[in-house]
């Protein structure tokens, strides 16, 4: 069973499409304590491994964040605690479930968004080349 | 009559053909082999790069920049540069603040890069009006502005923090009628509300806070005489009939939309519509013709109101 909740977020391009941007950033700004549970990828439909995993997910519009491969924002810039709730109910054990909603109150964080976004690869493969 | 043809369009009215925009932004930079962060901050180049935009693509109008960091930058946002890109906003000075508490002030012709747009559209106009083409003013709109002051979390405030999104989205808008004066000052005969971010909230949200604070940008557009537009990005459909119901004279889509449906909706409240071409799809990813998507789009925007750019 995996220890982390996998999230990938489906964009046009994060840089270019400040809906894509914010879907991203709205990951990124999870507090650090949530940080260390969950691993999220942006996938551009700019390049190939894009829309491989735009299909492989059925993705239906953009910007889309998919939690545990469900569709579950789709056009919709999640709010925290309903990113909260949705990551929890997704979590591979009830621990780290109860973790997660033990965050519901703390709100997001802005101090390490570029950081999180750089290792989430955000707006790195946004050309049909890359 | 090409500009007049667009004005037209833009104010929802029968033409004789559909006139044509190229929503070039940073293509322009790579049409006159630069890159777009030299491009954009550089007066020459950006007046360079317009034009040669619109004669090398016949177009009707097209946007002297279409940059959404200008008016964050304005007004103290830093932005992290990208040689293919627009810039991206990287800080966001009301995270943890009103605007009044980070004592934020609107911009004036000197602020961030608004003298190197001032500037550009001094050199592109006399051009542009020699092609018979609409240069065109493009702004950030309140919620995408709003999302750049803030961060994200004011697509949570909006609906637990009323009090502070209200003052930032209030803020915003203030800046946007700003910026509308000024593309009104340079001479902008069409002058759109940018804000793409309106789509990802429900109907009862746009209508709290976006359509609110629009207006002040459109009194400033429509007192100067000029033709209004709201552009509005991803898939909107579940707002689209409230952005039909802002004053202005019409709005652009993007190409997750059905334009029939969208051509339907615009007729019912007689306002300009236009965008939709398969930006991805077709023009970058090459996965459908952009020849058969261009005579799809033709034939279902018909000549009332439609103007066919890229969505």
């Amino acid at each position: 069973m995996a220890d982390k909740i996998r999230i990938d977020v489906l964009t046009l391009d994060s840089v270019q499409c400040a809906a894509c941007g914010y879907m991203m950033e709205s990951i990124a700004a999870m507090p650090q304590e949530i940080q260390e549970l969950i691993e999220y990828q942006e996938w551009s439909i700019k390049n190939k491994d894009g829309i491989g995993k735009f299909l492989e997910l059925k993705g239906k519009v953009l910007p889309t964040i998919c939690i545990e491969r469900d569709l579950v924002f789709e056009s919709i810039i999640p709010q925290y605690e309903e990113l909260i709730d949705e990551m929890a109910q997704r979590a591979p054990t009830p621990a780290m479930a109860e973790k997660i909603r033990s965050l519901r109150d703390k709100g997001f964080e802005f101090d390490k968004i570029q950081e999180n976004l750089q290792k989430a690869g955000a707006g790195l493969k946004t050309r049909t080349d890359s | 009559m090409p500009k007049q043809r667009l004005i037209d369009a833009y104010r929802g009215k029968r033409t004789d053909s559909p006139p044509w925009v190229p929503y070039a932004g940073v293509h322009c930079a790579f049409l006159i082999n630069e890159p777009a962060d030299k491009m954009l901050q550089d007066p020459d180049l950006l007046a360079k790069g317009v034009v040669n935009a619109a004669k090398r693509y016949q177009a009707d109008g097209i946007p002297l920049v279409f940059d959404l960091s200008v008016e964050a930058n304005s007004v103290g946002c830093q932005l992290k540069w990208w040689p293919d890109n627009v810039p991206s906003v990287t800080t966001h000075p009301c995270s943890d603040r009103t605007p009044t508490q980070a004592a934020l002030q609107l911009p004036t012709p000197a602020s961030g890069r608004w003298p190197v747009i001032f500037e550009a559209a001094r050199i592109a106009k006399p051009r542009l009006d020699e092609l018979d083409c609409v240069m065109m003013g493009l702004f950030c709109g309140p919620l995408t502005l709003a999302s750049h002051l803030a961060g994200v979390r004011i697509f949570t405030d909006v609906y637990k923090k009323k009090e502070f999104a209200h003052e930032v989205i209030k803020f915003a808008g203030e800046i946007g009628a700003v910026a509308a004066q000024f593309y009104a000052e340079m001479g902008c005969e069409i002058i759109a509300i940018v804000d793409p971010v309106a789509s990802q909230i429900k109907p009862e949200t746009f209508r709290e806070f976006v359509a609110t604070n629009v207006q002040p940008a459109i009194r400033v557009i429509h007192d100067a005489g000029r033709t209004s537009s709201f552009f509005i990005c991803g898939d909107c459909t579940k707002v689209l009939e409230e952005v039909c119901k802002l004053d202005t004279h019409g709005f652009a889509i993007d190409e997750q939309l059905n334009l029939l449906f969208v051509r339907d909706l615009a007729r019912k409240y007689n306002k300009g519509f236009g965008g939709n071409l398969k930006l991805t799809l077709a023009l970058s990813l090459g996965l459908l013709s952009p020849r058969e998507d261009a005579i799809v789009s033709l034939a279902a925007g018909g000549t009332i109101g439609y103007t066919f750019a890229p969505g």
